[in-house]
């Protein structure tokens, strides 16, 4: 069976070179998908996370992809990562009001913490509901580097402390899975999440 | 909240090197080796400046920044003679995850700070404040110590807060290089004066500097240079220490 992730490029905000760095390193397949047809040739999606909100939608709409990428991510293994888990939500707060792909039942805010934000650097999660994505890794750190957090209750798989606050570092829903953290910029446990990924 | 240990890499294309107050280059080494060997050891990130590209008023140059990126599972931040999006936007494909913003901001454009946040999100965009210390007052400096801006680095630090940088790179001209400690006060005041996160750098000499430069000024991560280019001590033994010392350090 082909097992080619798809890597979504959305114009100028995405940072999609470490992710595919990261995949490769990982044993996986990559392909970067910069239109519907190409989306249509992948069998799992990973949806990158570098920019804003309202940017990152917006250049979705501009390159036919955000319908598409809409449909697909309820039939194919996907994984958001940092803004690419956050767009999963239904309405975003960053620059504006923004609706996001709607997949998730969550909306994305300003942390609220007294505390440096952004929120960056290594920390653990708890991972209150275990699945594949984070076989194994229960007990690792990861690179955060986010502003914002998605505000959910029913598809929380993972939570991480930051100065006495507690956000959702990871959600799924079935095939859907997001993380706020940084598996690509986070050492060899990051590599091991995008191995769980594939073996999905 | 865990203090990052960061490698810093000051770059002359194609060599990393080690400026002494910003003058004086020392050759260290390439910044694909260095920047692997540090990884290695355990850095949080790695931060590369191209310390002539401003001067110079040339374009950064993107091979060694790619070549090294390739090395890295771990933030990337990169600077150096940034001007406009699209400096980001080739530097955000090299394999950068953020990008370090001195001279054109404080002296030409400061707008370059709103438009790169609200494109590429605040955390993306850091600001390196050179400081140089006067009598009662810090003064912004670029270029590598060479050039005045005449702005306060306290009202620049709130500055870019405002207009959306996600971090500061706080720098000092008096004591980068020398090794012989943090100027602690600048740092305590800077991160005090905003509520992002301010990396230290500039002083390192033992390991009792940096521990002494996080209990006072709280920073969020402390930036290395000379201690690891001459290798007086790895990243790993700088973790360790400050763990056995009370500081929470990632792993």
């Amino acid at each position: 069976m082909s097992n080619i992730i798809g890597l979504i490029n959305y114009g100028i905000a995405g940072n999609i070179h470490s992710i595919k760095k990261a995949v490769e390193k990982a044993g996986g397949t990559v392909k970067i998908v910069n239109n519907k047809d190409e989306l249509n040739s992948v069998d799992k999606i990973v949806i990158p996370g570098v920019g804003s909100f309202k940017d990152a939608i917006q250049e979705l709409q501009k390159s036919g992809l955000l319908d598409a990428l809409k449909a697909a991510a309820t039939t194919k293994p996907t994984l958001g990562i940092c803004l690419g888990m956050q767009i999963l939500s239904t309405l975003g707060f960053e620059y504006g009001k923004t609706k996001g792909l709607s997949l998730i039942n969550a909306e994305v805010k300003p942390m609220i913490v007294d505390a440096k934000v952004p929120h960056m650097g290594f920390n653990k999660i708890d991972v209150v509901k275990s699945n594949r994505l984070l076989n194994d890794l229960e007990n690792e750190e990861f690179y955060f580097m986010h502003s914002y957090e998605v505000v959910n209750y029913t598809n929380i798989v993972a939570l991480t402390e930051y100065e006495g606050h507690k956000f959702v570092s990871s959600l799924q829903q079935n095939n859907l899975y997001g993380v706020q953290f940084h598996p690509e910029k986070s050492r060899e446990a990051g590599i091991k999440l995008f191995k769980n990924f594939i073996e999905l | 909240m865990r203090t990052r240990i960061i490698a810093k890499l000051d770059v002359k294309p194609p060599f990393v090197v080690k400026p002494v107050h910003f003058e004086g280059l020392r050759k260290i080494g390439l910044p694909v080796d260095i920047a692997k060997k540090y990884y290695k050891q355990g850095a949080d990130e790695v931060m590369y400046i191209d310390i002539v590209a401003s001067l110079y008023q040339r374009e950064i140059l993107l091979d060694e920044i790619e070549k090294a990126a390739n090395e890295l599972f771990i933030p990337f931040g990169v600077g150096g003679g940034v001007k406009t999006i699209d400096d980001f936007s080739k530097l955000f494909h090299a394999g950068a995850d953020k990008v370090i913003l001195n001279t054109y901001a404080v002296q030409e454009n400061p707008d370059v700070i709103n438009q790169a946040a609200e494109i590429f999100g605040n955390q993306a965009v850091v600001i390196n404040i050179e400081a140089k210390k006067w009598e009662d007052w810090y003064e912004c400096y670029t270029d590598c110590g060479r050039i005045q801006s005449g702005k306060d680095v306290i009202e620049w630090a709130k500055e870019v807060e405002q207009r959306g940088a996600g971090e500061i790179l706080l720098q000092c001209v008096d004591t980068d290089g020398r090794q012989r400690g943090f100027d602690i006060e600048l740092a305590k005041r800077v991160v005090e004066s905003v509520n992002i996160p301010v990396v230290v750098a500039s002083g390192a000499g033992s390991l009792e500097d940096i521990k002494e430069l996080v209990e006072y000024a709280k920073p969020s991560g402390v930036a290395i240079a000379s201690l690891l280019h001459y290798d007086k001590f790895t990243i790993k033994d700088i973790k360790e220490y400050l763990k056995n010392n009370g500081v929470e350090v990632s792993k």
